[in-house]
């Protein structure tokens, strides 16, 4: 019995742990109260985005409004490993400023995020942080455009505007570099949802990498018929800056904001401005140059929506719901138990009577090689239903090892 | 290299051929004068295909080009469409109309004598009608990659010695100036030590949904094209797309491996062995039929230390092609004459009599008629391209599987992983069965 007791109190402490463990990790500080775009929608969104990942803890804090006293704007900027830029707006006291600057030199991540690159035109190192900014009266005094024209990076010092955009749509972004950690695993082209495509941005970009870019065409309204920058890191001292350009707000957080693609390069951004590294893995559901993907609610599909919805599944229709199962599948990387757990999911939709043929047919081919004993007596059963005959053979000649 | 069955020499060797071939009432395989699977210069040698679609017709064209060495006798395809352009293409070529034309190829290897087949078929077929020809002693000109999965390619290079046949993979960038030259530059060490191998092949196909089920064409023969893999409704998929569906293929991952892995491992004298841990990502569709991996991006580390990256051409920084990187520099090769390197120096470089000559071939498919000749190794060699391909499935399970994947290239098996190793096989569907190793 005493040990039974011991056994529970161990479990618990391992729980408590655990779950320390898996307590939001990074301190995070979104600054916003200024901007020319509803910023009091795109915080709380940029906020649920960073904690969704499970290593973030955000904090969002206002500046004073257009005119008041930016004295009293004074934060503790070093209580932070994450600051996030979602504003547009007067200057900062040139305390505040300071310290901004110490403390990305010393080490410190940031996030530009959409129009905090209009933000401080005349604020020498914020323009060297976020590499490229746009509107403000920036022109040729603030530096080149940087682009890509037929897959070369240009650096354009010609005279000119700095920032613009068409109309906003649907736009293609290219991975440029494809084995940093924040792009490492995602498609190298895909479609991001409605929005502002920032052109002509203009900086210093000093220390800077773009990342993706994307094509202003100009059938859309006011394109430059050049591939724009949309995702940036800069380094800066010690610091790490993420940029991204995309994002644009509307009531509710506006619909390129749902983006999947958005939302994750987001995250995986932010990680990377903390760490220098990334350990998310790439989601089920990352858009593809096929397709843009929402998320109503800003989250990823999680496995038990994918199990309700598999059973409906025809050929006809998306395999997204399977998508995710695989994905799921892969992140186990081998996990035996994770593996069975998954297994009985599948097993549970093999012997549902109202799920598809062709649902069953997709997790029989998973089985076939992931599938331990716990399968065969259901498969079996399969073997004499006249429509999934082959397939239920297929499954049991290789889990039995006879192919 | 030995083979210096120059293509002056040939045509003065066949000048001669020309002239006796008219005299023979019958073409008969020089086999069948008990000369072993040898045949003498004065002859031609009498030749098939199966599988005359797309890259089977581009094959026979190109033996068809050598006519002075081959006389093509017979053609076998699932599709009698196809089969009735290649019957009157040979005609046309042989200013007769004795092409013979089969729609099985049992019945084509049982009744026709051969020297040498050509075939070019989905991979699915590969592991079985590879093997059978090799059964029956007839020397092979195979389109790559030579298997669909591992344990065919196993049982294919096992028939292929077993039988002493000439073996001959449709790897034909191995004929062309560029890419020798950039792999003998790089097996002579003229970038250093090789740490370091890109192999961009191309982006995936981007799919054209669900196709509603069709009435089979009169033409096609769906059960034969289906063969040993699951029996499916038609959608009007068949020739050529069959590259988009796992079922016949791994995608433009496994349908290049042939081409730029195989160069990659010629020049890092990879050719003899395989990685010994391989890990991956991929893209797939997330609807319609095609589902091969739109994207692909496969690290393999070498017992050597030498690590190649494999991925679609635009995740790499110079795209398709192959890229060794040495301690000293890098050079890479590609489609379109091009080889460029990091000193345009090391282009220059004059190989020495005394370091690594590779073996020259300037025609993919001389080279494959040469070597039935002579009875010396072709260019592009059974083993050789089972080592090529083998880095592609191997990259294609650890993708599935999302694992790590360790691979004893001695063996030939993946250790540890028993959940990974059935991957290295698909079951047949009857009455086929896969081909013994």
């Amino acid at each position: 019995m005493k040990n039974r007791y011991l056994l529970i109190l161990l479990a618990g402490l391992l729980t408590f742990f655990s779950a320390c463990k898996h307590m939001p990790g990074y301190k995070t500080l979104i600054i916003t109260g200024q901007n020319n775009h509803n910023w009091k929608a795109s915080s709380p969104v940029l906020k649920q985005i960073l904690e969704e990942t499970g290593l973030f803890s955000v904090k969002i804090m206002t500046t004073p409004d257009k005119g008041g006293d930016m004295k009293t704007f004074d934060p503790d900027f070093s209580k932070y490993r994450l600051l996030v830029i979602d504003y547009n707006g007067d200057s900062w006291s040139e305390k505040t400023n300071n310290a901004f600057v110490e403390y990305v030199k010393n080490g410190g991540g940031v996030v530009i995020y959409h129009a905090a690159d209009n933000s401080f035109p005349k604020w020498k190192e914020y323009n060297e942080m976020t590499g490229l900014g746009g509107w403000g009266d920036r022109n040729q005094k603030d530096g080149p455009y940087l682009y890509y024209k037929n897959n070369q990076l240009v650096r354009d010092t010609s005279a000119g505007i700095g920032g613009s955009h068409g109309k906003r749509r649907e736009f293609l972004v290219r991975t440029r570099i494809t084995d940093h950690p924040i792009t490492r695993g995602l498609p190298v082209a895909w479609l991001h949802g409605n929005d502002e495509l920032y052109s002509q941005l203009r900086g210093p970009a000093k220390n800077m990498q773009i990342l993706a870019t994307a094509f202003a065409d100009s059938t859309a309204g006011g394109g430059t018929m050049r591939d724009e920058p949309v995702l940036m890191v800069i380094t800066y001292g010690k610091g790490r800056i993420f940029h991204t350009t995309m994002g644009h707000s509307d009531l509710g957080g506006g619909p390129s904001m749902h983006c999947a693609g958005f939302i994750t390069t987001l995250q995986r951004g932010a990680e990377w401005a903390v760490t220098g590294d990334v350990t998310q893995k790439v989601p089920w559901d990352f858009p593809s140059a096929a397709g843009v993907v929402f998320r109503p609610r800003f989250k990823e599909m999680t496995l038990d929506e994918a199990f309700d919805n598999i059973g409906n599944y025809e050929i006809e229709k998306s395999t997204k719901y399977l998508s995710c199962i695989q994905s799921h599948l892969r992140s186990l990387a081998g996990d035996e138990q994770g593996l069975l757990n998954l297994e009985k999911m599948m097993v549970k939709v093999l012997k549902d009577k109202e799920a598809t043929v062709d649902s069953k047919k997709l997790l029989l081919r998973e089985l076939s090689w992931m599938g331990s004993d716990y399968s065969v007596p259901v498969i079996n059963e399969l073997v004499s239903n006249a429509e999934l005959k082959d397939e239920a053979e297929f499954v049991l000649s290789r889990l039995q090892g006879k192919n | 290299m030995a083979n210096k069955s120059s293509r002056r020499d040939f045509v003065k060797r066949s000048a001669a051929v020309v002239a006796g071939a008219f005299v023979l009432p019958q073409i008969i395989p020089s086999t069948a004068f008990g000369m072993g699977r040898r045949i003498a210069p004065s002859d031609r040698l009498v030749i098939g295909s199966i599988g005359v679609g797309s890259q089977g017709m581009s094959n026979m064209m190109d033996f068809l080009k050598l006519k002075d060495a081959v006389q093509y006798v017979a053609v076998c395809d699932v599709d009698s469409l196809h089969l009735a352009k290649a019957k009157e293409t040979v005609d046309h070529a042989n200013k007769n109309s004795d092409c013979r034309t089969y729609g099985d190829y049992r019945e084509f290897l049982e009744k026709e004598k051969l020297d040498a087949v050509s075939i070019a078929l989905p991979d699915h077929w590969h592991g079985i009608i590879y093997s059978a020809a090799a059964n029956k002693k007839i020397n092979v000109y195979g389109e790559k990659p030579i298997c669909r999965t591992i344990k065919d390619g196993q049982a294919i290079v096992n028939a292929v010695k077993k039988n002493n046949i000439i073996w001959q993979t449709g790897s034909w960038q191995r004929s062309l100036a560029n890419f020798h030259r950039g792999a003998e530059l790089v097996i002579n060490g003229r970038v250093g030590k090789i740490k370091y191998i890109e192999v961009g092949l191309p982006d995936g196909n981007k799919g054209i949904g669900t196709p509603p089920v069709k009435p089979v064409p009169a033409e096609l023969n769906w059960e034969m094209w289906l063969g040993p893999a699951l029996e499916v409704p038609y959608r009007g998929v068949s020739h050529w797309d069959w590259r988009w569906i796992l079922d016949y293929s791994g995608g433009q991952l496994t349908d290049w491996a042939g081409h730029h892995i195989d160069i990659a491992n010629w020049g890092a004298g990879l050719e003899h062995t395989g990685p010994v841990e391989i890990s991956g990502t991929g893209v797939y569709p997330v609807e319609g039929i095609f589902n091969v991996p739109v994207e692909y991006d496969i690290l393999c580390k070498y017992a050597n230390g030498i690590e190649m990256r494999v991925a679609n051409a635009s995740r790499l920084p110079l795209g398709m092609g192959t890229t060794w990187h040495g301690d000293l520099g890098w050079v890479h090769v590609d489609r379109g004459d091009i080889i460029s390197a990091s000193d345009p120096k090391i282009l220059n470089e004059v190989i020495g009599e005394k370091e690594i000559h590779l073996y020259k071939s300037e025609n993919h498919w001389q080279n494959f008629i040469d070597s039935v000749r002579s009875g010396k190794p072709a260019i592009a060699p059974v083993e050789v391209s089972y080592r090529a391909i083998s880095v592609a499935l191997l990259g294609e399970i650890a993708i599935t599987t999302g694992q790590t994947i360790k691979w004893d290239p001695e063996k030939e098996e993946i250790t540890g992983n028993p959940n990974a190793t059935r991957l290295l096989s698909r079951p047949y569907r009857q009455p086929w069965t896969s081909p013994t190793i």
